[in-house]
């Protein structure tokens, strides 16, 4: 299972930066997000750190939206999906392999969405790091694996982009919430409850969604038309 | 060896298939006739585990085959090298992807000058030449051709019927679909024709 699952992470990441535009499209949006939000201020005025941290994880979300469109987009053009499904591995290495991708591919966008927040919304990301890091890979670990399940059943349907965001942004709520908390504190505001709770929420949201992933992902991706 | 008992497939209220049964030997060829829009592609999509019967069943001796499938769609990523694409497959069949082993293959299907190209920019044939060496590496005990020779010129129409040969040899369980039935016959063990939605055995094999 292992072997499928790294094999197709390499291959949408190498797909996604070197063989297409796939990040472009991404990255503009987010970086759009955060440049319109910054001219919603005055001169000289200061995003607070609560909304900084809103607009960075909404850019994040929907850079999860459009990467997972892409990467799924990629099994679609010659019934690639299909040789997959005949691959002695079990399907679910497929949705593991999408996931391992899509986190690549959204924490190297949030690698621009950072400081592009920081410049244009006059964030200091300087405090609760260690707390600020452990958020980021369980947020982004919460997109990629309900991502990646519900990227795969968008797939095959007419209008594919907006039922994804229909399907994921509902779901993504409580995620949101407890990122952009702990990001509000990493921006220097004080975190309510505390960070270590919001922490130990996105933990629970992870274990759900990736336990629905391994077991569902057979489910929703089959050969049948 | 494929059985297929009382296969029968519904999409929603329309019959494709009704009552489908039919042994596929080891070391044969099944030669699967019908009009257009008989459901061979759906059979062969169901011995394929690709689409679940309404009901009947399909069982393997030994269970739980390698399954290689060679069809109109190529399985190709257009936007990967011809040799990024097989290794990619061997890949994910958990087989060994050496690149010497696939430039060999690749050179078994005159494809070894275009090794480094995309297989996004190759005509029909050599797209359908490159899925084929796909198919080849992976030396599957079930084979499903569904109009493999798609595209291709007549030399590499004659390297096909050899390859499927080959697999015949080794004691692959061969079915295939095809509308040229005059070549396809000349490889054909047993033909099996689908009437009236129906699975019919048209001419046994000695």
């Amino acid at each position: 299972m292992m072997r499928l699952a790294l094999a197709m992470a390499l291959k949408d990441v190498r797909l996604t930066l070197f063989r297409s535009a796939g990040l472009v499209q991404a990255l503009l949006l987010g970086l759009l997000l955060v440049f319109m939000f910054s001219l919603s201020q005055k001169a000289g005025e200061r995003v607070s750190a609560q909304t900084a941290a809103t607009i960075f994880w909404l850019a994040s979300s929907f850079c999860q939206v459009l990467v997972f469109n892409a990467v799924y987009a990629y099994e679609e053009t010659a019934g690639q999906r299909l040789g997959l499904l005949l691959a002695p591995a079990p399907t679910a290495a497929v949705w593991l392999g999408k996931a391992m991708a899509g986190f690549v591919l959204v924490f190297l966008s949030q690698l621009v969405f950072l400081p592009a927040t920081a410049v244009f919304l006059a964030q200091e990301p300087s405090h609760c790091l260690a707390e600020g890091l452990a958020m980021l890979v369980l947020a982004d670990t919460g997109l990629a694996a309900l991502g990646s399940l519900l990227g795969a059943l968008a797939q095959g349907q007419a209008a594919r982009e907006s039922l994804l965001s229909l399907l994921v942004f509902p779901l993504l709520v409580p995620l949101l919430l407890s990122a952009i908390s702990v990001f509000a504190a990493v921006f220097g505001d004080a975190a309510p409850d505390g960070v270590a709770s919001w922490l130990g929420f996105a933990g629970a949201f992870d274990a759900i969604f990736l336990g629905a992933g391994l077991l569902l992902f057979r489910f929703i991706y089959t050969g049948e038309e | 060896m494929i059985a297929l008992m009382h296969v029968a497939k519904t999409f929603g209220a329309r019959l494709i298939l009704r009552d489908c049964t039919a042994e596929f030997n080891e070391g044969t060829v099944s030669l699967l006739t019908g009009e257009n829009g008989a459901g061979k592609s759906t059979l062969l999509r169901i011995i394929a585990g690709l689409s679940q019967p309404s009901s009947g069943h399909i069982s393997f001796a030994p269970e739980d085959p390698s399954i290689g499938f060679l069809g109109h769609q190529t399985f190709l990523y257009p936007a990967l090298t011809a040799l990024e694409n097989l290794a990619f497959w061997q890949k994910a069949h958990g087989l060994p992807a050496d690149e010497s082993t696939l430039l060999g293959m690749l050179e078994h299907v005159n494809l070894a000058r275009h090794a480094h190209e995309r297989a996004g920019v190759f005509s029909r044939g050599m797209a359908q030449r490159l899925s084929l060496a796909r198919v080849l590496l992976q030396r599957p005990d079930v084979l499903l051709l569904d109009e493999p020779g798609t595209g291709l010129d007549q030399a590499s129409q004659a390297m096909l019927e050899e390859e499927i040969l080959k697999a015949r040899k080794r004691g692959a369980t061969i079915v295939c679909v095809s509308h040229n039935l005059e070549r396809a016959r000349a490889l054909a063990d047993c033909v099996w024709r689908i009437r009236d939605r129906r699975l019919e055995l048209e001419e046994a094999g000695s």
